[in-house]
């Protein structure tokens, strides 16, 4: 800790390096504000988010939540794409920041915030770096910096400590909730400058530091000014009431430097316009807080932490307690998911975890002490998939479960009134927290439609509001013959969290839906992905969007040139094609399929070397395309027996779409049955290796052309012969491909092949069915026989 | 007993030095019966930074378990307690060493074995008669013959069962109302039938994951146990580094006055670490042998190799040799095993020739030995 008292001018300033989630951090910040009763409270963190601050420190909010800040870049300041971004900054009741302005409210103190509002910090941070890192859930905390260098991680390894983390623990939280405040902040800030010592200042400036840092110091001096001022002007005067500023530990000791300097230095930062940004609260999970997580935000195993700030307000021995909860709560779950444990074994875990305490000289067992007592005591034999089920538990309950409450005072943003709006006008109970269950006549009411698009709205935005239980499904081209759909809807907090989320890319539901389709059609590549978002779009009714995207999946159709994925978004245009007047729109979806045969037709002659597992595709891409150009489009029928003329002229073809293909052109009477029986004598003559491949040709031949069977009786006649060549080895072998083949038939249909096939031996079908007779006499023979021989064997071993 | 005239001396001979010198200067609390205090085991074992100066000399404790630290602290914390330390894992990590080091460190003796076999009886474990006394006094102490777990209780020292898992389950199953009421019943004595154990005994048992249901152990056992299971070395840089010191070791042992190669150890270090691992350096997916891959293999292998250079090949190392002898110690269970390096050396010891060539190159060049 250090204290700066620059001159008359100025308040005194107290410097409080802090690390961003630790409970005993959080501690002495509460006892320092405490003792010295400021009369300002300065705090990391944009500055745009104080109006949040009554909210953050009611008495209704709960933690954990997270401020949410976001900027959407209109006017292309920080880059070309004019894209929108985000950022999040969350508070667990143990964050020193929290337990500052609950400690400022407490006792009246004024508080601020006086980092550089998030828009300034993005355009002073260089693409690729910090908050502009692609990250699923970008975080405001800059933890990492406090533990990547170099030095401080030779150091844990010195202590002969795993990890960062177990090195903070050991130092700043086992050991540190028994220093005084000062000599703990004194020892912090001398670990901070070491962090600091070894940092680049090319990364420094790459991640926006050195602005922030100018910006934070200028608002210091400033705000120190100011105070100085009133406190001057107030009658009990002279000097009371000093700054105390909290801030990550990283920044402390440049902040120090910059401030006894007292020159205001530039950010370097653009500006950026206010109405662009917005900051909102949001309720946060403890998962999301769980650094384990890989949001990489502060600490471990926010559960445990919670435990010890809760043990060390209420005083005893925090970390001992929570140790021992936890042993015994792990130990009862586990037992309720029938491991083997006693209370004996939770006893020897708490002696191990009491033993290395003292072993390591910690003292009072902390996480990792609890973790080895787990691993220890609680798992028999080998540590495996199988037998660590006790660590897992324990892992989800040093997580911790549980999700933030906002006061009512907090701000919503526009897309989550929206939400309440268009629930209100459809008549959804939106604020039940029980299940409710809608069934939407989709195609007969106009508003049952409307509620369904705002449904699959909701569910493109992952809010987990509504699912859908029951109805035509196009993405997974499941019920598609359905005309209801049946909706199951609740309420729950991380509805609103969804939003919030999303309430950077637009003001209302569809404005949001809308953005996000664009930014997916910027990404998409394949035609697959293309169609299946214009399914989505078609289920969403997003009207406004059906001709953009409609244009991007044709340019990606063009570009696209793999087979199974053009496949994949023919069947979608098909369907779609299909219920397009149910769904009453009025693309051209005909155009879409068009363009999708052609691209098929023409990659056809290239599929005829396939590996066998994506023959039967491949074959129902064949099918589909003679089905398309014998109705839609016709125009292309003629290539389409082109191109399967091609590959008939492949020498390796594969047999099974080789049968394909003449089944199809015999359907089509471009063939004689002649033709494809020459073809088929041809595989049965050939070598063995080739015989064999008649199986996958029969196979191809059926799924297109099953009806050849029955057109006099060559096609049997070669059946019956290629079973009668192969071997009994062979024939399992192709078994299974022999049954496929003979699944394309109907039960009748199999038992009129099966009559013939028996004629071809001289018997008749029933004969077929029929065992030979064993008659009542030889049954009575042999069960007498049977029991002579048991009655000899036992009276044998009597003898 | 003079360690010159062993091949391998107990660790508590080998170190016995060493361990006094930890004695002395330990500061700590013991546990009653215990030579040292946890955190000197714990510095015995993982080795300290700081000589440390005893009768005019200096000690340097070096680290001699190469590894998990936090296993090793939780295996000292184990034996302090109430129950049984188990240690399992695959064949060649390490599990026999560090039994012998923490017993020598805790009890000053590392010899209070049981060897479990097929074969091992209940009274190799417990106690045994001396039949001339027997007949002679009849069942009086003086004729009972001692077993290591009878030993360990009466002395208050740790008593180590090697591979337990290869001993009937009846067998093992003896251990339990020891384990657990530290009493062992003589109902053949007169005088005092019960043997209360002494503070500062337990047992250290070791058992291998590859016997697993051979003899597995009865769930009653399991809990009067803490198992640790001890994984194979994780870095080939530290699986280089243990060869070297191993092989370094044994050499000094059998006075072969010959550098142990840093490149050749690399070789044997990546191939065993990639074969085990089933992925190499570069990225190939490789097969896996079923022979057991560990770090006293490739020690062993090494150790063979130079021996031979040693006597046939004029102090030099040979790769040749080498790849001679990697076929010896690979296809001992399995045929298929020697396919699998055969493919390995055919990818990505061809690979990694054509990047770094020397040694190398000329371990690529060896592979016509395998077969």
């Amino acid at each position: 800790m250090e204290t700066i008292l620059r001159s008359k001018e100025m308040a005194e300033i107290t410097f409080l390096p802090i690390r961003h989630h630790s409970p005993a951090c959080a501690w002495h910040v509460k006892q320092i504000i405490e003792k010295q009763r400021p009369s300002l409270i300065l705090i990391e963190g944009p500055c745009n988010a104080d109006s949040l601050i009554p909210v953050m420190t009611d008495e209704e909010t709960r933690a954990p939540f997270a401020v949410y800040y976001s900027y959407r870049d209109r006017t292309g300041q920080l880059s070309e794409r004019k894209g929108h971004y985000r950022c999040y900054y969350p508070f667990l009741d143990y964050s020193p920041e929290l337990a500052a302005l609950r400690e400022g409210r407490r006792l009246g103190i004024e508080t601020a915030f006086i980092d550089l509002p998030y828009g300034e910090i993005l355009a002073a941070t260089q693409e690729g770096k910090g908050l502009l890192q692609q990250r699923e859930k970008p975080n405001y905390n800059d933890d990492y910096l406090l533990s990547r260098s170099t030095y401080l991680q030779r150091l844990s390894q010195k202590a002969g400590l795993r990890s960062f983390d177990e090195f903070w623990e050991k130092y700043f939280e086992v050991k540190g909730i028994r220093e005084d405040s000062e000599t703990w902040f004194s020892h912090l800030n001398e670990y901070c400058t070491l962090a600091r010592a070894d940092a680049p200042e090319e990364e420094l400036i790459g991640e926006g530091c050195l602005a922030r840092e100018a910006f934070m110091a200028a608002q210091i001096l400033a705000r120190a000014e100011k105070q100085q001022r009133k406190n001057g002007d107030g009658k009990d005067g002279d000097g009371c009431g000093g700054i105390v500023v909290v801030t990550g530990g990283f920044h402390t000791p440049a902040l120090q430097t910059l401030v006894k300097e007292g020159k205001i230095r530039e950010t370097g930062a653009a500006k950026i316009p206010g109405q662009d940004q917005e900051v909102y609260l949001m309720p946060y999970t403890m998962e999301a807080a769980d650094a384990l997580n890989g949001y990489a935000s502060g600490m471990p195993y926010p559960g445990f932490y919670q435990k010890i700030w809760q043990g060390l307000t209420a005083g005893g021995q925090p970390y001992h307690d929570a140790v021992l909860d936890l042993i015994v709560s792990t130990g009862r779950a586990a037992r309720k998911k029938s491991e083997l444990l006693s209370t004996f074994d939770d006893i020897c875990a708490m002696q191990m975890a009491e033993g290395l305490a003292s072993l390591r000289r910690k003292p009072e067992p902390g996480a990792y002490e609890l973790k080895d007592a787990v691993l220890s005591a609680f798992i028999k034999g080998e540590c495996t998939l199988a037998t660590d089920r006790p660590l897992r538990i324990l892992q989800e309950q040093m997580r911790g479960q549980g999700m933030g409450k906002l006061g009512s005072g907090a701000a919503l943003p526009p897309v989550v009134l929206d939400f309440e709006e268009q629930c209100r006008l459809l008549g959804i109970k939106f604020r039940s927290i029980l299940e409710t269950e809608v069934t939407l006549s989709l195609f007969s009411s106009e508003k049952h439609r409307r509620m369904s698009m705002f449904f699959h709205r909701t569910l493109f935005l992952h809010t987990s509001f509504a699912r859908r239980v029951k109805g035509p499904n196009l993405q997974q081209k499941k019920d598609r013959n359905l005309i209801r759909e049946i909706w199951k809807y609740k309420w729950s907090a991380q509805v609103s969290s969804a939003l919030i989320d999303v309430s950077v890319y637009g003001g209302n539901i569809e404005e949001v839906s809308v953005t996000l389709v664009r930014q997916q059609l910027s990404r998409e590549t394949d035609a697959q992905a293309g169609a299946l978002l214009l399914t989505q779009v078609f289920e969403m009714g997003l009207e406004s969007q059906m001709t953009p995207v409609y244009d991007r999946v044709c340019e990606v159709l063009q570009a696209d040139t793999d087979f199974k994925s053009l496949t994949r978004a023919l069947e979608y245009f098909m369907d779609m094609q299909r219920l397009q007047s149910l769904y009453k729109t009025a693309l051209r979806l005909d155009v879409l399929t068009q363009i999708c045969c052609q691209k098929l037709i023409m990659l056809l002659p290239s599929m005829t070397r396939i590996k066998e597992e994506d023959s039967a595709a491949c074959m129902n891409t064949c099918k589909l395309l003679y089905q398309i150009t014998g109705r839609e489009c016709q125009e292309l029928q003629e290539a389409y027996f082109e191109a399967l003329s091609a590959m008939l002229l492949d020498r390796e073809l594969h047999p099974g779409l080789d049968g394909c293909i003449h089944g199809i052109l015999y359907g089509c009477g471009r063939q004689d049955a002649g033709e494809v029986e020459r073809v088929c004598r041809g595989y049965l003559t050939g070598t063995y290796e080739q015989l064999l491949k008649t199986a996958h040709f029969f196979r191809g031949l059926f799924f297109t052309a099953r009806d050849l069977v029955f057109i006099g009786d060559a096609f049997l006649r070669m059946l019956d012969s290629f079973l009668g060549s192969v071997d009994g080895e062979s024939f399992m072998e192709l078994l299974p491909e022999l049954r496929m083949a003979f699944g394309y038939f109907t039960p009748g249909e199999i038992d009129r092949i099966a009559a013939q096939a028996a004629k071809l031996h001289g018997k008749s079908g029933r004969a077929l069915q029929e065992g030979r007779e064993v008659l009542p006499a030889w049954y009575a023979y042999g069960k007498a026989l049977d029991q002579h021989v048991m009655a000899d064997l036992e009276g044998g071993k009597d003898g | 007993m003079e360690t010159q005239k062993l091949i391998k001396p107990p660790v508590e001979v080998r170190y016995a030095e060493e361990l006094e010198a930890l004695r002395a200067h330990d500061q700590g609390k013991r546990p009653v019966n215990w030579q040292m205090s946890p955190e000197a085991v714990r510095t015995f074992i993982l080795g300290a930074r700081k000589p440390l100066e005893y009768n005019g000399k200096t000690y340097l404790i070096e680290k001699k378990y190469f590894g998990n630290d936090a296993l090793v602290e939780r295996c000292i914390v184990t034996l302090a307690g109430n129950r049984g330390l188990m240690l399992v894992g695959e064949p060649g990590t390490a599990k026999t060493m560090l039994s012998e080091l923490l017993s020598a460190a805790i009890s000053g003796c590392s010899t209070n074995t049981i060897q479990g076999t097929a074969g091992t009886t209940e009274d190799m474990i417990k106690y045994s008669w001396n039949y001339a006394l027997l007949l002679a006094k009849g069942p009086v102490r003086e004729a009972l013959v001692p077993a290591p777990l009878y030993i360990g209780m009466e002395k208050g020292i740790l008593t180590r069962f090697e591979e337990i898992t290869r001993t009937p389950a009846e067998i093992q199953d003896s251990l339990i109302s020891v384990l657990s009421d530290k009493v062992l019943n003589v109902p053949e004595l007169e005088d005092g039938s019960f043997l209360f154990a002494r503070p500062g005994f337990n047992v250290i048992g070791t058992a291998n994951t590859r016997d697993k249901g051979v003899n597995e152990m009865s769930s009653a056992l399991k809990r009067r146990f803490n198992f640790e299971t001890v994984m194979p070395v994780r870095e080939a840089a530290l699986e280089k580094e243990i060869i070297l010191k191993e092989v370094g070791a044994l050499a000094a042992a059998s006075q072969i006055e010959m550098e142990a190669d840093e490149d050749v150890a690399e070789l044997l270090a990546s191939t065993y670490h990639e074969l085990r691992e089933g992925v190499s350096s570069y990225g190939h997916r490789i097969d896996r042998p079923a022979a057991v891959m560990s770090t006293a293999e490739a020690v062993s292998v090494y150790y063979q190799t130079m021996i031979a250079g040693y006597y046939y090949g004029g102090g030099q190392i040979s790769v040749d040799t080498l790849v001679q002898n990697l076929v010896g110690a690979i296809s001992k269970e399995n045929k298929d095993d020697l396919e699998k390096v055969k493919a390995y050396f055919n990818t990505v010891i061809r690979d990694r020739s054509d990047k770094e060539g020397g040694v190398w190159k000329r371990y690529y060049e060896a592979k016509k030995w395998l077969k």
